[in-house]
């Protein structure tokens, strides 16, 4: 049983690396097509043969470690192809925007708290970085301040968000996003529509500017981001997960579920939700700033209510609260547009019928997310 | 004291307009229970449709004054009550049963997608469009203010609409069907009312209203753009939402308050006009707080 | 003597609907009352206010001489009222442990850094807990203990009732409200539940229930005492066959005269 969910979670990782880096590479746009279609048959084959279930749930039942493929399966990919600006640019923002997916999940996906304004989020966290960046405080704590920004803000939304419910609280979440883009496009003092400049991170005194140089080897400072993004992905992921196998998720499903019926229970039904909302926005802000330092540059443009849609469609396309779904829903979103440059123009209606498609007709998601069993911590 | 009346003017033509969108709004949500968040976009698609049909009329030497107001407006209402209608059919009532979320983002999803074709499939759609001027934009004189006339007719033309579709609502069978679903859909059909048919209608109508909005915008400003529809499919909802979503005057009060406090900001702050937006939402959030299922609350009771 | 419970001149008022009128009542340690009336008489509602969901217009609800009116639901539960549902009221998509489990909520280490980084000590709390939990469902049956971890949807109404019994049974309440368990189910599974009922009773001398049932024979094997409610009133107070007797009862609720 083991063994041969080892295998599993492994060959699960494998395929995907190669997908993620075929579909990476691919210069010729049929290739894309092809690689999309090829993980669009496979995924049409598992579900029919049931097995996308049982992958789902051996995945979710395996031990915390299996978690480690992804960053893997990330550096595989990045020092493969180690010279290629442009696609390790698109891996560090797949990775930044799954990170800001995670963020997502544990509020709409495990809490139902619902938050259309996840683009401000992520800009309150890119804003702070070029703010403390000009003060020459180490990257890794803006990156923590970020999160933490976004955070605190996020708690002024707190009450109207815990007294709404249904479409009134989805109101409240719009209306702030909405605000916030204003409020930059106006504000002179952040720059207003032209935006500011970010300082580029730097760890340990090495600014990730500067390419990896090994000898002969010599890396695109793109690898260091993918590096960084990576790191902060596996730590949040892992968390996250930890976060779902635990008391506390099992109280954020009931939350979502039934609220009422959690509150005769004794569950602290608006506590839960509170503080789903706060993890929520300090993850996303997280994503942010490491986002505005590898941009290099911000502006209102980055945040607006197109990409809090394209979040929230990135977590429903792959499958609500399933964390493992959120890189290949983010492969798909973030990466095919810009592969399909023939459909260039065209990639935004798209991406539009695609959702609308996925909605109308697998409204689960493309991975749904799988039971939740405590079978492993019973074993051992 | 002219310059404060001028801005009330103003701001009543805004919050008709925006009146218009939320009914639009709180009809879907009474028979429904869900919001259409395309409908901002089908806005959009009958100033479009509107521009269109004047082309068209001017390239065949018809575009006479009051013809060509009367074409514009039937060409925007034909087109968005048969989109909003379509988008019912395929998208909504099959889909009825599932999560309020899944519903407002696929039709947040289906608005981008008109909104991207117009911007595609208009040639060189995405660059603000000149809009006919219909009306006159001759200055009036009453005491000393002076007001547009396209503008005055503008007012007119919306509250006659809104009381239309009042009356529609309150005193023909249509109307009476439409009520009978919004309080209870199936009670409605057992009583031989044909739901979808109701449904259908309901969209058509709700919709048809964002065109003429959407012909309302365009000769106000006198420019028709792509991206429109977004924003003020944000304001018509916010404005519903305020209102109590399911009423049809808590909507048009909804629509007033909204352009009330984008114009109170403008004259209490010229300086700083552009954060007129934000005091806007900033004050609906508050009123969300306050006032959690809107000012006129919702008939609402949870089952235990 | 002190009662476990009492309710006193309780009302509840819902615009202009009085649906508990000045409601008083006593429950004993150790014993099952039965609550019975017609549809809309106010048992529901009773249970909702005792259990926080709706406000009372007036009255008290003491729980062992203290005052509970007004608490949030989260509270009574901690003092030890626990209940079910008339219209179930579980997480369909979770599994029967996630279910189960929540009903012992204040047990539960909900600390956020032990919850993330503790794994070897949250282990141990979901072993101790598996246990207890599948001891509760294996009381039912033993077919229901080996489907806990089976998603509650594929579970037929019989095995929905019992997960939310068990789930009110596993914080150990002092005061269990069951609001019409038999709902839905068919004659067989109605019999076989009032079995469970009275093993649950067996097995808890001390806890008291209050049941809601529409059910006779239910009420009359398990009920030590009923309570008839008309218009949010009470109108007669006794053992089953007193209560059944009465002719206003007859009347008002059998609709026999």
């Amino acid at each position: 049983m083991k063994l041969t969910n080892l295998t599993t979670s492994f060959a699960v990782a494998a395929i995907g690396t190669l997908l993620t880096g075929v579909i990476l590479v691919a210069e010729n746009q049929w290739a894309v097509i092809g690689a999309l279609l090829a993980a669009a048959a496979l995924s049409i084959v598992l579900a029919r043969l049931k097995i996308g279930m049982v992958l789902a749930s051996v995945l979710n039942e395996s031990s915390a470690w299996v978690a480690l493929l992804i960053p893997l399966g990330g550096v595989i990919i990045g020092f493969a192809l180690h010279e290629e600006d442009f696609v390790l640019m698109m891996l560090a923002t797949v990775l930044i925007y799954g990170l800001a997916c995670v963020g997502l999940t544990i509020q709409f996906g495990y809490a139902g708290v619902i938050n259309f304004a996840g683009a401000a989020f992520f800009g309150i966290g890119g804003y702070t970085a070029a703010l403390l960046g000009e003060w020459g405080i180490p990257s890794l704590l803006i990156i923590v301040a970020g999160g933490m920004v976004a955070a605190a803000i996020g708690c002024i939304l707190i009450l109207p968000v815990l007294r709404t419910k249904g479409h009134y609280a989805a109101l409240i979440t719009i209306a702030f996003g909405l605000l916030f883009r204003s409020f930059l496009e106006v504000n002179h003092t952040l720059g207003g529509p032209q935006g500011l400049k970010v300082e580029g991170a730097s760890v340990a005194g090495h600014s990730l500017l500067d390419g990896i140089q090994l000898g002969s080897f010599q890396a695109s400072f793109y690898l260091n981001y993918v590096l960084l993004a990576l790191g902060v992905f596996t730590i949040c992921f892992i968390l996250a997960r930890n976060l779902e196998k635990s008391w506390i998720g099992v109280n954020f499903d009931a939350v979502r579920e039934d609220p009422i019926g959690a509150s005769v229970f004794g569950v602290n039904v608006a506590y839960w939700r509170i503080m789903a909302f706060v993890i929520g926005n300090f993850v996303i802000g997280l994503a942010g700033a490491i986002f505005a330092m590898m941009q290099n540059f911000i502006a209102p443009s980055n945040f607006t209510f197109s990409d809090s849609l394209i979040m929230l469609s990135i977590i429903v396309l792959g499958g609500l609260g399933n964390l493992w779904a959120i890189l290949p829903a983010a492969i798909l979103v973030v990466v095919m547009p810009e592969k399909l440059q023939e459909i260039g123009e065209f990639r935004i209606l798209v991406f539009a019928v695609l959702v609308v498609l996925v909605l109308r007709f697998r409204p689960s998601g493309l991975f749904p997310r799988a039971l939740r069993k405590f079978r492993r911590e019973v074993a051992q | 004291m002219a310059i404060l009346f001028e801005y009330l003017f103003n701001g009543a033509v805004l919050g008709i307009m925006y009146a218009l969108v939320a009914v639009g709004f709180t009809l879907f949500f009474g028979v429904l229970d869900i919001i259409k968040f395309s409908h901002g976009d089908v806005l959009t698609l009958g100033a479009f449709s509107g521009l269109v049909s004047f082309l068209a009329l001017q390239s065949l030497g018809l575009d006479l004054p009051v013809v060509g107001l009367v074409v514009v407006l039937a060409a925007a209402c034909i087109v968005t009550g048969a989109v909003g209608a379509l988008i019912g059919q395929a998208f909504i009532i099959p889909m009825r049963n599932a999560s309020g979320f899944n519903i407002l983002l696929m039709t947040l999803m289906i608005g981008t997608g008109i909104r991207e074709a117009i911007r595609l499939f208009y040639p060189n759609g995405a660059n603000p469009k000149a809009f006919p001027a219909l009306l006159p934009k001759t200055p009036i004189e009453i005491g000393g203010v002076f007001f547009r006339l396209d503008s005055i007719v503008l007012l007119g033309l919306g509250f006659g609409v809104i009381l239309l579709t009042n009356w529609l609502i309150r005193h023909t069978k249509l109307g009476l069907a439409i009520r009978a679903v919004a309080q209870d859909g199936d009670t409605a059909q057992a009583m031989g009312i044909p739901f979808k048919t109701i449904v259908l209608a309901t969209f058509a109508l709700g919709s048809a209203l964002a065109g003429i909005a959407g012909v309302m915008h365009g000769i106000y400003y006198s420019e028709i753009n792509f991206s429109v529809g977004l924003l003020l499919g944000v304001i018509g909802f916010s404005a519903a939402v305020v209102g109590g979503l399911g009423s049809i005057w808590g909507a048009i009060i909804g629509g007033f308050t909204f352009a009330a406090l984008q114009t109170l900001w403008v004259v209490v702050f010229p300086d700083a006009s552009g954060y007129r937006d934000v005091f806007a939402f900033t004050a609906i959030i508050i009123a969300m707080t306050i006032w959690p299922t809107g000012i006129i609350a919702e008939r609402y009771s949870e089952r235990v | 003597m002190s009662h476990l419970f009492s309710a006193r001149d309780v009302s509840v008022r819902f615009g202009g609907l009085q649906a508990l009128d000045k409601l008083s009542l006593d429950v004993d340690e150790g014993t099952i009352i039965g609550l019975i009336g017609p549809n809309g008489s106010g048992k529901t509602t009773f249970f909702n206010a005792l259990t926080g969901l709706c406000q009372t217009a007036g009255g008290q609800l003491l729980l062992d001489g203290t005052d509970i009116t007004g608490l949030e639901p989260r509270h009574v539960y901690s003092r030890g009222v626990t209940r079910t549902f008339q219209r179930s009221r579980l997480c369909l998509s979770l599994s029967v442990f996630d279910n189960v489990v929540i009903g012992r909520q204040n047990s539960l280490d909900l600390n956020i850094v032990s919850n993330l980084l503790q794994r070897g000590r949250f282990n141990a709390a979901v072993r101790e807990n598996h246990e207890r939990v599948r001891a509760l469902l294996a009381t039912f049956s033993e077919m229901l203990a080996g489907r806990i971890f089976d998603p509650l949807h594929s579970l037929n109404m019989i095995d929905r009732r019992r997960i939310e019994v068990c789930r009110a049974l596993v914080a150990e309440p002092r005061l269990l409200l069951l609001d019409e368990p038999s709902a839905g189910m068919t004659p067989d599974e109605t019999h076989e539940f009032m079995d469970d009922i009275l093993k649950v009773r067996s097995n808890n001398p001390r806890m008291s229930i209050i049941i809601i049932e529409h059910e006779m024979d239910l009420m009359r094997r398990v009920a030590e005492r009923c309570i008839v409610l008309n218009y949010g009133r009470k109108v007669a107070d006794g053992t089953f066959d007193a209560v059944v007797a009465d002719p206003w009862v007859q009347e008002a609720y059998l609709g026999t005269s």
